[in-house]
């Protein structure tokens, strides 16, 4: 049961689907995330920077948060959430499996694509959506390889992936066209959010969303991060640009090997919000406090949500609202 | 309870059906297969398929043409065979299209355009 270790996530997978393997790739860095192996085939992948299955249904509207939450209570413990949409009705077979394509390919593309961020197997672990799809893991490799070139035909710059989304005041030519999710980002990005932030803001893949990314940034609509460092020295964020600056030996993820989902809860030990947060082991998803919100709640034990501020989930339901009506 | 493989399955019964895939249109990448492909490579087919898509939807002007337009359908022609892509529209974020490979002798446009608008439909709702 030992977790095995090597370098290359890509290649671990590879070789666990060799052996048709059932277990949990969890790989670290940033943004890291997991693949999970059903007797060597991909059934699912998550990454804090690609918005997962329950995400992309509620965000669009197409599940209520609460018909999501039931079937969350309902099977998490058997491994049989996606069934569960379907067989009561709420989702069509084709839907829950183009969903589950999508974000695990999305996933996997965060999971996979750092070949140095350092990777464990946790054998037996499965994920609690259960087996919707069952994608061969060295298709998924090459595609996250090919995705990766298409990004650097674009425009080769990986930091334009994970540093804070930052639109030039001026934009460099008289007439700009933009497509409807460039736009969408460019209304979004208030100098702060990272492409992650934009992507499970928005509800749409993070590969879609750093594809549009960069082709701004080689139109010049957005800042390039590391020109930005150099010319603006005092600028508000000062020695940490996102991402990139954590230690990569930091050590991943506690392990389960269980049915709950790990990749995505904080270690609990964080220094408080609104002090030191410039330090060392600084997560780049910290939840952004609220201006009136009370210190003493925080330091009771209360954590605060990992998530976007309730104002955006607030914003996201009346803009559900609004749509119905339509 | 139709699937994806079960959509597919379906869109080789259309007449002079050749081959079938489901293709994400932002990254050109074939999330399902079956059949034959234009030069026996699906992910080539879809890469293809994918700037097809990506030009008649945002570098050509016929989307745009009238507020909240959709683009449906596009049908390529060819001497040997017929092309027809269908746009999936899911409610969630996705960008997907339903590519169908027709014979040109034993295929029909009109049927293979109708079947296919139906099996793109059934994949998403009920």
């Amino acid at each position: 049961m030992a977790p095995t270790r090597t370098a290359a996530p890509g290649d671990l997978l590879t070789q666990v689907a060799g052996a048709r393997q059932t277990g949990a790739l969890m790989v670290g860095g940033h943004p890291g995330g997991t693949v999970y192996v059903l007797e060597g085939r991909v059934i699912y992948a998550e990454s804090s920077a690609a918005p997962g299955v329950g995400e992309l249904l509620t965000s669009s509207g197409r599940l209520a948060g609460r018909t999501w939450q039931n079937a969350l209570d309902l099977g998490t413990s058997t491994a049989r959430v996606g069934r569960l949409l379907v067989e009561q009705g709420h989702l069509t077979q084709g839907e829950l499996e183009l969903c589950v394509l999508g974000a695990t390919y999305d996933a996997a593309y965060f999971v996979l694509a750092d070949r140095s961020a350092p990777t464990e197997f946790v054998p037996g672990a499965t994920h609690w959506l259960g087996p919707v799809v069952h994608i061969d893991a060295i298709a998924v490799d090459r595609e996250v390889r090919r995705r990766i070139g298409l990004l650097d035909e674009i425009c080769p710059n990986p930091l334009i992936d994970v540093s804070p989304v930052i639109p030039v005041t001026r934009p460099p030519r008289e007439r700009v066209t933009l497509t409807a999710p460039q736009w969408e980002l460019l209304v979004q990005a208030d100098g702060q959010r990272t492409p992650a932030d934009l992507a499970q803001l928005l509800g749409r893949a993070g590969y879609a969303i750093i594809q549009e990314l960069r082709r701004m940034a080689a139109a010049g609509l957005i800042e390039l991060p590391e020109q930005r460092k150099k010319e603006s020295p005092e600028f508000v964020r000062l020695p940490h640009p996102r991402g990139v600056a954590v230690p990569i030996a930091r050590e991943a993820v506690p392990v389960v090997a269980g049915p709950e989902p790990v990749a995505r809860h904080p270690p609990p030990a964080d220094p408080p919000p609104g002090e030191n947060n410039a330090g060392q082991n600084r997560l780049p998803r910290l939840a952004r406090r609220k201006p009136g919100a009370k210190l003493p709640k925080e330091f009771a034990g209360e954590s605060p949500p990992v998530h976007q501020g309730t104002d955006e989930v607030l914003l996201k339901r009346i803009r559900t609202a609004l749509r119905a009506l339509r | 309870m139709p699937g994806v493989d079960h959509c597919l399955q379906e869109a080789m019964t259309i007449p002079g059906a050749v081959g079938a895939s489901i293709v994400d249109y932002t990254t050109g990448f074939p999330v399902a297969t079956t059949g034959a492909a234009p030069n026996s490579d699906h992910e080539a087919a879809a890469a293809g398929t994918a700037e097809v898509v990506q030009a008649a939807n945002s570098r050509s002007l016929f989307v745009s043409a009238i507020p909240h337009d959709l683009l449906e359908d596009l049908i390529i022609t060819t001497a040997g065979g017929y092309h027809l892509l269908r746009m999936v529209q899911t409610e969630f974020d996705s960008r997907l299209v339903l590519y169908v490979w027709l014979d040109r002798v034993r295929g029909n446009l009109a049927v293979a355009r109708r079947m296919m608008q139906r099996l793109a439909d059934e994949l998403v709702t009920r």
